[in-house]
């Protein structure tokens, strides 16, 4: 009786799963024209580039921007599972895509890069920054030096010029301190905690930086701590902005109350915002190294790709897009409004700051970039790290209880991920 | 019984089946199924891509063996306390005081506007409020009061201590209109007694409103127990539960553990704890609750 009585219940609930199964039903196009979706994680303003896309190549974006890192990396990872994937998102590289690669989940795209490095859209070296296991994915949006901002009217009004080296920088710094400026910015949490790590780290040891993101070296290692304690005595000297504000480092910079902001290229179109501008207002110098005898200065890079899903009903869309995304009418347009620096030597910068920091950074022999911690770090471990120096730059003191912090969750991540 | 009616009865029940069915079907859908897929997960490695691997109960083991874990379960249990001793304490005598007042109603708006704002929103406001050098420095600095160099946010306990005080902000209002309709279902009659009788002012409030109100008190405290179990979002807003993870609550962890770091199963772990300790709590308590109500007022027997 009672099994009777379930019966109509238990129809009922597969009835209902019936429906919302049938919803999510829809085709492939092959369409090579049209509205592409994108999924990104970006603030940028997409839409104005979809119009250029639209009367180049007849493809417009509907763009969908997640404000919150973990809750856009949680979206995409679930459309993988359904038909709604999308034909364009945007991506990090590193740790991050081998993870999508290795469930065969974002769409090949060697062909497009081989096309790319031939007509010599781009250099060869960002290419292996999308390369996993000899194949590539996903296609840059832009590429971008890290180099440091800096306010030319504070520096004027203490006669004081672009630094060329890490002395000169500091005394710079100790300049800038006496008159009451914060030389250099700083922040916690997720994400910037890693910069000032990044910057001492590369700057002293390039090839320890590089052991420490593949887990050939420790955090704990005596090489690690002296570097920490660099930071420490920056800390001490009071050269950095308070890691607590929420204040956004150009506004700080706009009040005159900071002098030095470390940031990739990309942030031309933020600092922008607040009215500062290039050339009169700041300027950007390579961010000099502390140990000269590495030779090249070391430059970090980071890139944002944009990838394509490999389940996608807008796949052939997406790829199209995404070849044109790199050339250089493409490039050109992306740059001159994003106020940065184009990856595509055949392109021109929009400003004649990034024109010669471009020219600079080409100077051949003189510099090697270097991928982000950001990107570089397994996500397991940057995650703790950014705790960790969040904690080290709250409350400045003895570095090692920091480190310990990181490697053992390095230790754990490498056992078995090796 | 014939079988006439029997059989009646029985139709009537098929007929009430279908129309909980859709309801049913929509519930075990929605709520019950999610809650056994995660605690499926949490016996899995998993990290939102490919398959889960079963793991047996290592995300447990690891769950405890963390040292944050003992961290954040602190930090809930100062919440769980704070959120007893303000917003459930100030909206009793915010409640008390302005019932019976002319014009209370408008009295008690103010405290109630802040409960329309989302949680982050709160969380948003404050932190800019709280930062170092935010606006509660600058304004100590300006009427040169001590504090201005107080770094809210950074330091712990101070910092959960302040987010509390946040949410308080936000929570007093609707607990004291809780109170209020509590206060106003209360009959007239025993309390005039009380005061023919020379009751009033703390003996009145102590010996007769206060055990008059145990169903509403019930009820808010049993409310309060289980969100700030809860807590995620001011914290998530505010400091993201650091610097260094001091002022992570078990919301906060559970979100960072499966959207940070990708690791459902550990995540899943927590969210499993954290739903075991709020059902138990307030399982507890208001069974406790109730039992008290069902001797009428008659303690003494009960415990027997």
């Amino acid at each position: 009786m009672k099994i009777r009585r379930l019966l109509p219940v238990v129809a009922m609930a597969l009835a209902a799963s019936a429906v919302l199964v049938s919803c999510s039903s829809s085709t492939t196009s092959s369409a090579t024209t049209g509205t592409l979706n994108f999924v990104n994680d970006k603030s940028w303003d997409f839409k104005s580039f979809s119009k250029v896309s639209q009367k180049d190549i007849k493809v417009s974006l509907n763009s969908s921007t997640y404000a919150d890192q973990p809750a856009f990396q949680a979206f995409v990872k679930q459309s993988f599972r359904t038909n709604k994937s999308p034909g364009l998102f945007t991506w990090h590289t590193g740790d991050q895509l081998d993870q999508l690669v290795k469930q065969n989940l974002v769409a090949d795209t060697s062909s497009i890069w081989k096309k790319a490095v031939a007509n010599g859209q781009i250099a060869k070296s960002v290419e292996d920054l999308y390369t996993v296991k000899g194949k590539q994915y996903c296609t840059p949006i832009s590429v971008d030096d890290w180099v440091m901002y800096y306010d030319k009217k504070t520096f004027a009004k203490y006669g004081l010029t672009a630094p060329t080296t890490w002395t000169e920088m500091m005394s710079d710094a100790a300049v800038l301190k006496k008159n009451g400026i914060a030389p250099f910015w700083s922040s916690g949490g997720d994400p910037w905690a890693f910069v000032w790590f990044q910057i001492l780290l590369a700057g002293t040891d390039l090839q320890l930086y590089k052991d420490l993101s593949t887990g050939k070296a420790s955090y704990t290692d005596p090489k690690v701590v002296a570097v920490m304690n660099v930071w420490l005595d920056m800390e001490k000297k009071g050269y950095f902005s308070d890691p607590g504000s929420k204040t956004a480092p150009e506004t700080q910079m706009k009040d005159g109350k900071l002098a030095m902001i470390p940031f990739g290229t990309w942030y031309a179109s933020t600092i922008d915002q607040v009215g500062l501008k290039p050339g009169s207002d700041w300027g950007v110098f390579t961010i000099p190294a502390i140990n000269p005898s590495q030779g090249k200065t070391p430059v970090a890079i980071e890139t944002a790709p944009a990838c394509v899903a490999q389940n996608s009903s807008q796949k052939a869309l997406g790829l199209k897009y995404s070849a044109w995304w790199m050339t250089s009418e493409a490039q050109t347009a992306w740059s001159k409004q994003q106020n940065n620096l184009p990856y595509n030597p055949k392109a021109t910068a929009a400003t004649q700051t990034f024109v010669d920091a471009g020219k600079e950074l080409a100077t051949p022999g003189k510099y090697e970039t270097y991928l982000r911690y950001y990107e570089a770090t397994p996500q397991v471990i940057l995650t703790e790290a950014l705790d960790e120096f969040t904690g080290f730059m709250t409350n400045p003191g003895d570095p090692t209880k920091y480190l310990e912090g990181i490697q053992k969750v390095a230790d754990t991540y490498w056992k078995s991920n090796k | 019984m014939t079988t006439t009616t029997s059989h009646k009865a029985t139709s009537y029940q098929r007929s009430a089946w279908a129309f909980l069915g859709p309801g049913a079907a929509v519930v075990v859908l929605v709520l019950y199924l999610p809650v056994l897929y995660t605690v499926y997960l949490s016996f899995t490695t998993y990290s939102g891509l490919g398959s889960p691997v079963f793991a047996g109960v290592a995300n447990y083991v690891a769950l405890v063996q963390d040292p944050v874990f003992v961290t954040s379960l602190v930090n809930t249990l100062i919440w769980v306390a704070g959120s007893l001793l303000i917003p459930v304490g100030i909206g009793l005598v915010v409640a008390y005081l302005s019932f019976g007042l002319k014009g209370a109603a408008w009295l008690r708006v103010p405290f109630l506007i802040p409960y329309a704002l989302s949680g982050v929103a709160v969380g948003i406001v404050f932190g800019f409020v709280l930062q170092n050098g935010g606006a509660l420095s600058q304004a100590l600095a300006f009427l040169h009061l001590p504090g201005s160099e107080t770094r809210w946010l950074q330091e712990a306990p101070l910092n959960t201590v302040v987010m509390i005080l946040a949410a308080s902000w936000q929570g007093i209002g609707v607990n004291a209109l809780l109170f209020t309709v509590g206060l106003q279902s209360i009959p007239k009659e025993p309390l005039e007694a009380a005061r023919v009788d020379g009751a009033s002012g703390w003996r009145l409030f102590r010996f007769m409103v206060w055990p008059l109100l145990r169903p509403s008190t019930t009820i808010v405290v049993g409310l309060s127990i289980v969100n700030s179990l809860k807590t995620f979002d001011i914290v998530q807003a505010m400091t993201q539960g650091g610097p260094n993870r001091v002022s992570e609550t078990l919301g906060v962890s559970m979100y960072r553990d499966t959207f940070s770091n990708s690791d459902y199963g550990l995540g899943s772990a927590v969210a499993i704890f954290l739903s075991i300790i709020t059902v138990a709590a307030s399982v507890i308590y208001v069974r406790r609750q109730l039992a008290i109500g069902d001797s009428s007022g008659d303690t003494a027997s009960k415990d027997a």
